[in-house]
């Protein structure tokens, strides 16, 4: 029971943290658990959440996505020029995003693994590419508005339930049981854990990387696709935020960034948290700037609780503890 | 009775081979920095075929005053690299920095100076902090200084929400003035070189490089990463200030949000140049060189009349050619060494 505690302790805290805050939040404001505005806060934290799935893949692999934002973005602006705000050509428009989104992630996957690119360098190229390209091809203007069928998707309900936080769930299952209950999950812990270790011990590691940075480019490019919905159009530049929180998600959700460790369930926490902050932000009359500086506390603070220093610290306190007990006895 | 006596090592006569196995590793070794060389030297063939008097001097003025706010960011971004880590909150300490400026600049150029002082002080100090966290906490770079950038920014739009302060005139004058026909830009650039031609053979400056090659070599002879931690991210703050301060003579106001466009070209820069990610290979001439191609790409563009956003384009892409360039460097060198 102490071992699993140990062991799953920075996603407890990480959900210990997000049901503290949803408190504090309803306290500060009526109405914040409400079944509309609980509904809103799950329909963009499942944006953050499938971007941060195929984010959470690569860094527990020991890598990092920074071209999330305009994979997203591309495919975003790609889905709505294809189908021009009718629903018949979503039936090649959609899946073209996707395998679009999956090629520039395998792009990625074989520049770091087969060339060595640092994955910073390489995802940060690739983005800066993609930018520039679709401002290119755009010309920068606004594009097509997003069919219905999109906009059901981002914004339509199946009873209570939104159907974009349905399709978030099914993701989540999917991505659980492939980390902890296939080949490639255990191998990409393993490559996170050590990459000469496990290309040593016979992990395929040129395949793990590439097919863990195809699943960040098909989730960032599926978000996109669904966020057109939520926003009715595409517009530049609406990948930029999901940069630092699908990181941040990741990181709150306990994960190290150098790989190893972490989970999925953890990273759905850390969109919560993400979420439920930007929340607080009306309810507490808060800036902009003071939601920056408060998510730079929070990432700060999640990050050190799950570190090792501090869980040394804790051990010798308990330590302590435990010897003034045994010599009082 | 026979004692061995541990004989001493005789000197190994270097054979014929062992001279060009040198030079071939020393070429190795500076590939990245020789290609970034030959990429610049071609850069500046084109857009001197295609604009006159681009070699003039005051094309230099123009040119290094456009790169120095880049430069300077990149020059702290080089020590943290150089030491293995990385820095993401200069883009928060950047903006913070002009919004400082652009609030507390006023009045004497007295208290202007101490302003400017205090700036770059507070630089320091939070870079500091940035090694502390990283140090005392076993925290990654990455994390930490995503956070610090994210409460930077933050606190900069809380003082600052829109871009916007007056900055007084002798300061701007500042930026922009000349002697003898040389800009102050290209002076703070001489400045940087003599600064790193004497940073690099200090004893800090060795021991970062060494705690970039190898941490644990380096604390087993005796290096306090504490320290390296401490002050690497404190000059890394440090200079951010000082970009912020040069950036703020050269637009005159300050702005919340500006920072954030040099994190990544600050790390470009540094690559491109020939310095690795994985720590304590390269050297600042190398970023110089890197921030200039940049700020060339930038002045193609606008020369060529295409939309500026090939700029991007063309950066990401060199930005590949050199780190593949400088990865298939590290392999061969691997390979001539086992």
């Amino acid at each position: 029971m102490n071992a699993l505690l140990a062991r799953h302790r920075a996603v407890l805290l990480a959900y210990l943290g997000m049901i503290v805050l949803l408190l504090l939040t309803s306290f500060v404001s009526q109405g914040f658990l409400s079944g509309s505005h609980l509904r809103t806060m799950a329909v963009l934290s499942a944006f953050i959440g499938i971007v941060a799935l195929g984010q959470t893949f690569v860094i527990i692999g020991g890598g990092i996505d920074l071209s999330v934002p305009w994979v997203l973005n591309c495919a975003a602006v790609l889905v709505t020029l294809m189908a021009n705000g009718a629903d018949g050509p979503l039936i090649y428009a959609i899946p073209i995003a996707l395998a679009g989104g999956a090629l520039v992630g395998a792009l990625n996957g074989f520049g770091i693994a087969l060339f060595g690119v640092p994955p910073i360098i390489m995802t940060l190229a690739v983005n800066v590419i993609l930018q520039g390209g679709i401002l290119i091809y755009t010309g920068g203007a606004p594009t097509a508005s997003a069919p219905p069928l999109i906009q059901f998707l981002a914004v339509g309900r199946i009873g209570p339930l939104p159907v974009v936080v349905l399709i978030w769930a099914a993701l989540a299952v999917a991505a659980t049981l492939l980390l902890s209950r296939t080949a490639f999950g255990r191998y990409l812990y393993a490559q996170g854990t050590s990459a000469t270790v496990a290309e040593f011990s016979g992990v395929p590691t040129l395949r793990i990387t590439v097919l863990a940075y195809t699943l960040s480019g098909f989730t960032a490019a599926a978000a996109g696709v669904l966020l057109t919905g939520y926003t009715a159009q595409a517009y530049l530049g609406m990948g930029d935020p999901y940069l630092f929180t699908s990181i941040a998600a990741v990181a709150i959700g306990g994960a190290s960034i150098l790989g190893g460790s972490g989970s999925y369930i953890g990273t759905i926490a850390g969109a919560l948290v993400l979420t439920i902050l930007t929340g607080l932000l009306p309810a507490l009359n808060l800036s902009n700037g003071a939601l920056l500086v408060v998510y730079g506390v929070v990432i700060l603070v999640t990050v050190s609780l799950a570190s090792d220093a501090v869980s040394d610290f804790f051990a010798v306190i308990a330590r302590s503890f435990g010897r003034r007990d045994n010599a009082q006895s | 009775m026979t004692m061995t006596l541990p004989s001493a090592a005789k000197p190994v006569a270097k054979r014929d081979g062992d001279h060009a196995r040198d030079r071939s590793t020393w070429l190795i070794d500076r590939a990245p920095f020789l290609i970034a060389c030959g990429m610049l030297a071609v850069l500046i063939a084109i857009y001197g075929t295609l604009r006159e008097g681009v070699f003039s001097f005051e094309e230099l003025n123009l040119d290094t005053a456009a790169a120095m706010t880049l430069l300077l960011a990149a020059t702290g971004q080089t020590i943290v690299l150089l030491r293995g880590g990385i820095d993401l909150s200069i883009g928060g300490m950047i903006s913070l920095g002009t919004v400082l400026a652009a609030t507390q600049f006023g009045g004497s150029p007295l208290q202007v100076a101490f302003a400017a002082v205090m700036i770059a002080l507070l630089g320091f100090a939070i870079g500091v902090c940035n090694g502390l966290l990283i140090s005392v906490l076993r925290l990654q770079p990455f994390l930490v200084t995503l956070a610090t950038w994210s409460i930077l920014s933050g606190t900069a739009l809380m003082i600052l929400p829109t871009d916007g302060g007056q900055l007084p005139d002798f300061w701007m004058a500042f930026g922009n003035a000349s002697l003898l026909g040389v800009s102050s830009s290209v002076g703070l650039l001489v400045l940087l070189v003599l600064f790193w031609v004497w940073f690099r053979s200090t004893r800090l400056g060795i021991e970062i490089r060494a705690t970039g090659s190898n941490q644990r070599s380096a604390e087993l002879s005796g290096v306090s990463i504490l320290r390296i931690n401490l002050l690497a991210y404190g000059l890394s703050g440090l200079f951010a200030a000082l970009a912020a301060l040069y950036l703020t003579t050269q637009t005159g106001t300050g702005s919340p949000t500006i920072g954030k466009d040099y994190i990544l070209p600050s790390v470009a820069a540094a690559v491109i140049g020939g310095i690795s990610l994985f720590g304590g290979r390269g050297g600042m001439i190398g970023t110089i060189v890197g921030a200039f191609i940049l700020t060339i790409i930038g002045n193609l563009v606008f020369v060529l009349q295409v939309s500026s956003y090939w700029q991007p384009v063309v950066s990401g892409v060199i930005l590949l050619v050199a780190v593949l360039a400088s990865s298939l460097a590290e392999k061969s060198a691997r390979r001539s060494l086992s």
